[in-house]
């Protein structure tokens, strides 16, 4: 904490020295060829180019991407992993999937749908590569408009001042700046000593690619990458299989992720828990055979796949930055680069922020946050730092995950069993009751202090649209929550997010937590 | 809509001094040795009105025999049983009154069936997304005979499970209809047998307005939202007449599921007493979903033919003063709803007798405290006419026992920031003022408006399109943000959250700090500018 003090103050010092306040909205690029060289076009990388033009400043954006080790996609435009790889077709492959179950529900809301339904892979692609690129042009375009200049070049560090972009072709310039951005993300990373792993499997990079569905999938993994992939895979009617290692969702809520996993399978997603995979071979008839560990009994097991998707975490993007030529420093484990508070490295002039940052949350709307504070202090327009607590998220998985604040776990551990208190209720969404589906994972959960106002620390929500569910109660978490103020509020009925406020069951209590009645 | 309720007179609680000392001695107590009096008591005289020789008394004698609780709630609905649970928990001994089913409008003809009704008509959407999503659905076919089984099945567990929680709670339930006797102390009569309590709580409802006869040739051919929940097959060609919410749900609810539908509204938009933005844009989409509307218009007169109900209509354009009034007919309509409005449910009550006061529609006037103008007895809910909303009755109800049954004398509900959504195609969320009341209490430079609108990710991949549009009202320097709106996929999940921040007071500037959900439509609400 110290640190973060020191840092916070030393930030300071540092502005005072070398910043004397500068006329708004004037390039100081001077000697540089430009203010700022963003190495990165994804969402903190465009984030920040954009916020810094807007207070014209001279940007650049460098964003190149390297094909998959599958070479499922060659290349992919602009917007990082996010619109790419990440949220944005994640999530409408997830709309998809829940389609599956819509179906199912519609029937006993009167639909007489004629069997059997097919889902059509190719289909659904084609509108979320559309809608990928759609973005990615639209990306382009308000570059242009910000008059942020776009390079199509794979950027790497010649000195704190000093860019080398490579094209494709191998063609290379140089680009001076006053202050360099590395937001160079991450990449899905491949397991070492498995054998055929790298050969035979694919990462989440191609499956958001694939031409063919993916078929019969092992997916290995139990981050919410994982989930969710394997989520979707089984509501679009694949034979889906996760293999765990030790345990699902790790630093979220452990019921919660308790809860999502008990979803999953009931909705059909098979489990195999507490296995490793051992190797995959490619059998004659183009048929994955994976051989796996339990680790639990010893056993060795075996089974084949048409896909193996390897969620098993992701690497930030350094090497090709010639980062240790400059001294930035890295975490030896993570190889992420280690920021101070206001996103600076160990080098002057040189920032780095969303993914590729040690210890930062690997979400597109803190990187975005982050990217836009960063250029307003670039370009003396403030002093604010990016508040890297309260931060919101949720899991797209078949049973969608929302949280914000504490896991019980962690808030028991920072004010002790004894100082907190659980309000917490199961309840039955009413879209459920019609369509005669099983609720048991429907989950709410509100950990505050016991004591004094009882201020909220955590909250956490399992049901449908807990992403929608969450963002207004993340604001009320911003804003110091109290279990009163969720108490006090009028509810909406019949809404699941009316479940939230209506909490009144501690843990403590022992009482059944089940929800009856309005 | 909203602020209305906030300016309610402040009226100071008229809590009589007794009322206090037993609440008080209540809790010292904790009920038990009291409650067994009264439960004993409460069992004998149970006992006696078995005998049938109590019916013929004279009705001074059977006053005083009158079969006596702490607290006696008049109507099973929302208001009434939380009202009731909650002072039956508190030791209270608890009676409920009610002539219909439990459970009342919300569970009946109300919030349940109605979402319901509106979850199968989002499938109807969703089945039309179907092939953009990858899914080959081929041939559907909608059967309203199985949907309308399902629910009533689903509604009757509720009336069950409403039964078996007043049952657990020791809850006496009186089936009935409830009139207050010329007794001097409050007593209530039911089918006979007298009942009194130094707490009675009329939670009554309301109901569907209707128009008469002499209002309207033929007014009566057509039914009300509580004849929609009763239709047995899906109307082919429907014509509703009302603004407001319920006629916007029947009509968005009807028009999806495939019935022709034809709304007919007196003015030139739906939602008139909601933001201006979120009433033009219902209006307009409405129209998209391909809902026949009716501006300018009103029903002159309706008649049954061999074909079905003939709706004639009469339109005039009041901008245009040189227009003719222009008389339509819409043929061979097999459901006339009328959705406009809703009034007390009080008739046969007797409360005039009570020196109970009412406004000129019949609502009970309540204080802040839900005190009527006659001491011991109480309102909440629907029958007082002021946010007529399920939450907001069961709030009432429980914060009535709280003040009644612990000694909390200050509890009471706080009507502000009351939040609201109409499920309407797509949904709508508000809380707080609209732009033309902060307007019009704040003052138009103190006033700043945020608005966004786009097309939700959901609609990336789909042919068939909506509009996601939210608008923030701010006042001040400090840019409070007094006023929420919202129309579009997911926004009657999204608003409840936003409700406890914009109740505990944010700021623009605390929607800024809050970091976005991505991806999600409510995430907009935080990246405004």
């Amino acid at each position: 904490r110290l640190l973060v003090v020191a840092s916070f103050f030393l930030s300071f010092f540092f502005w005072g020295v070398c910043y004397s306040p500068p006329p708004l909205c004037i390039s100081r690029a001077g000697k540089y060829d430009y203010d700022l060289v963003v190495i990165g076009g994804g969402s903190g990388g465009l984030a920040c180019s954009k916020e810094a033009a807007q207070f014209g400043q001279k940007v650049a954006v460098l964003d190149y991407v390297d094909p998959t080790v599958k070479g499922k996609i060659k290349i992919w435009g602009l917007g990082g992993t996010c619109v790419n790889v990440g949220c944005i077709p994640k999530k409408l492959i997830h709309q998809a999937a829940l389609f599956g179950t819509a179906l199912k529900d519609a029937k006993k809301y009167g639909w007489q749908i004629s069997e059997p339904v097919c889902h059509d892979w190719a289909t659904m692609m084609e509108g979320v590569q559309n809608h990928v690129r759609s973005l990615n042009w639209g990306h382009r375009v308000q570059l242009q408009d910000k008059k942020v200049k776009y390079l199509n070049f794979k950027g790497s560090l010649v000195d704190e001042h000093t860019v080398k972009g490579l094209t494709k072709a191998g063609k290379e310039t140089i680009l001076t700046a006053k202050n360099i951005v590395i937001v160079t993300g991450g990449r899905p990373k491949y397991p070492t000593n498995i054998p055929g792993a790298v050969e035979h499997g694919i990462t989440s990079d191609d499956m958001f690619w694939l031409k063919k569905s993916p078929g019969k999938t092992l997916v290995v993994g139990a981050s919410y990458v994982a989930l969710e992939c394997a989520g979707f895979l089984t509501g679009i009617g694949l034979d889906t299989t996760v293999m765990v290692r030790s345990i699902a969702l790790r630093g979220f809520d452990q019921q919660m992720a308790g809860l999502v996993t008990d979803y999953m399978e009931t909705y059909g997603t098979k489990f195999a828990w507490k296995c490793v995979p051992k190797r995959v071979d490619k059998l004659s008839s183009g048929a994955l055979q994976v051989t796996w560990t339990d680790t639990q009994t010893g056993g060795e097991h075996q089974d084949t796949y048409d896909s193996v998707l390897w969620a098993v975490g992701r690497a930030p993007e350094t090497k090709a930055l010639g980062l240790d030529k400059l001294g930035v420093k890295l975490n030896q484990e993570t190889g992420k680069i280690v920021l101070a508070t206001d996103e600076s490295t160990s080098v002057p002039n040189i920032y780095a922020l969303g993914d590729i940052g040690e210890g930062r949350p690997e979400l597109t709307p803190t990187a975005i946050k982050a990217g836009k504070l960063l250029a307003r202090r670039l370009a003396g327009q403030s002093a604010e730092l990016m508040n890297y607590d309260n931060v919101p998220t949720t899991v797209f998985t078949p049973l969608e995950y929302g949280c914000v604040g504490l896991s019980e776990e962690e808030a028991e551990k920072r004010h002790g069993k004894d100082n907190i208190e659980v309000y917490h209720a199961f309840y039955k969404p009413l879209e459920f009751t019609v369509a005669e589906r099983d609720a048991s994972q429907c989950y709410i959960k509100v950990v505050c202090k016991r004591f004094g106002d009882q201020t909220i620390l955590g909250l956490h929500f399992t049901g449908p649209n807990a992403g929608e569910v969450m963002q207004g109660f993340a604001m009320g978490f911003q804003c110091g929550a109290t279990y009163s103020h969720l108490s006090q509020t009028v509810g909406i009925h019949p809404t699941c997010a009316e479940e939230v406020v209506k909490v009144n069951i501690t843990k403590h209590s022992g009482l059944d937590a089940t929800v009856t009645g309005c | 809509m909203l602020c209305r309720v906030c300016r309610r007179l402040p009226a100071p609680a008229v809590t009589l001094p007794s009322f206090l000392v037993m609440a008080v001695f209540t809790q010292l107590t904790r009920m038990r040795p009291w409650r067994w009096f009264i439960c004993r008591k409460q069992f004998l005289s149970s006992f006696g009105r078995h005998g049938s020789i109590r019916r013929n008394m004279a009705s001074d004698r059977a006053a005083s025999q009158a079969t006596r609780f702490d607290f006696l709630v008049i109507g099973g609905g929302s208001g009434g049983l939380a009202g009731a649970r909650r002072a039956s928990e508190l030791g209270a001994a608890t009676a409920v009154i009610e002539s219909h089913k439990l459970g009342g409008t919300c569970v009946n003809v109300g919030c349940v069936p109605k979402k319901v009704m509106w979850n199968a008509a989002v499938h109807a959407e969703y089945l039309h997304d179907h092939s953009d999503y990858g899914f080959d659905t081929g041939n559907v076919r909608f059967s309203w005979e199985t949907l309308k089984a399902k629910r009533d099945a689903y509604v009757s567990h509720l009336n069950r499970i409403y039964r078996n929680n007043l049952d657990k709670a020791k809850i006496q339930t009186i089936q009935g209809h409830a009139r207050f006797t010329n007794d001097p102390e409050p007593t209530v009569e039911v089918d006979g047998r007298k009942y009194t309590a130094p707490h009675i709580l009329i939670a009554t409802g309301g109901l569907p307005s209707v128009l008469s006869d002499a209002e309207i040739p033929g007014a009566n051919l057509g039914i009300t939202s509580d004849g929609f929940f009763e239709l047995e097959t899906l109307p082919k060609r429907t014509v509703i007449v009302g603004a407001g919410y319920i006629a916007v749900e029947m009509a968005g609810i009807l028009s999806t599921l495939g019935s022709k539908t034809s709304l007919i509204i007196r003015q030139t938009g739906v939602l008139r007493n909601f933001d201006s933005l979120i009433s033009a844009n219902c209006t307009k989409e409405l129209q998209n979903t391909g809902i026949d509307l009716w501006k300018n218009s009103q029903v002159k007169s309706v008649c049954k033919s061999e074909k079905g109900l003939e709706v004639t209509i009469v339109t005039k354009d009041p901008e245009k003063k040189n227009d003719e009034e222009k008389t339509s007919t819409i043929q061979e309509v097999d459901c006339l709803l009328w959705a406009i409005g809703r009034q007390p449910n009080i008739s046969g009550l007797n409360i005039g007798a009570m020196g109970v006061d009412t406004d000129e529609r019949g609502h009970i006037i309540v204080d802040e405290f839900q005190n009527t103008s006659r001491p011991g007895i109480y309102a909440v809910g629907d029958v007082c006419g002021k946010a007529l909303l399920t939450p907001v009755a069961i709030a009432a109800g429980r914060k009535l026992a709280h003040r009644l049954f612990e000694g909390k004398k200050d509890s009471k509900l706080d009507y502000s920031c009351i939040p609201t959504v109409v499920f309407s195609h797509p949904p709508i969320g508000t809380v707080g003022l609209t732009e033309e009341e902060a307007i019009k209490s704040r003052g138009k430079e103190n006033v700043k408006i945020y608005k966004t609108s786009f097309t939700p990710m959901y609609h990336a991949i789909t042919s068939r399109k909506s509009q996601c549009i939210m608008k923030l009202v701010c006042v001040g320097k400090e840019e409070k943000v007094v006023g929420l709106h919202m129309q579009g996929l997911g926004c009657d999940e999204m608003l409840q959250g936003f409700s406890v921040a914009i109740k505990m007071g944010a700021t623009k500037a605390d929607f800024d700090k809050t970091i976005a959900i991505h991806p999600t439509s409510s995430e907009e609400f935080v990246t405004m500018r």
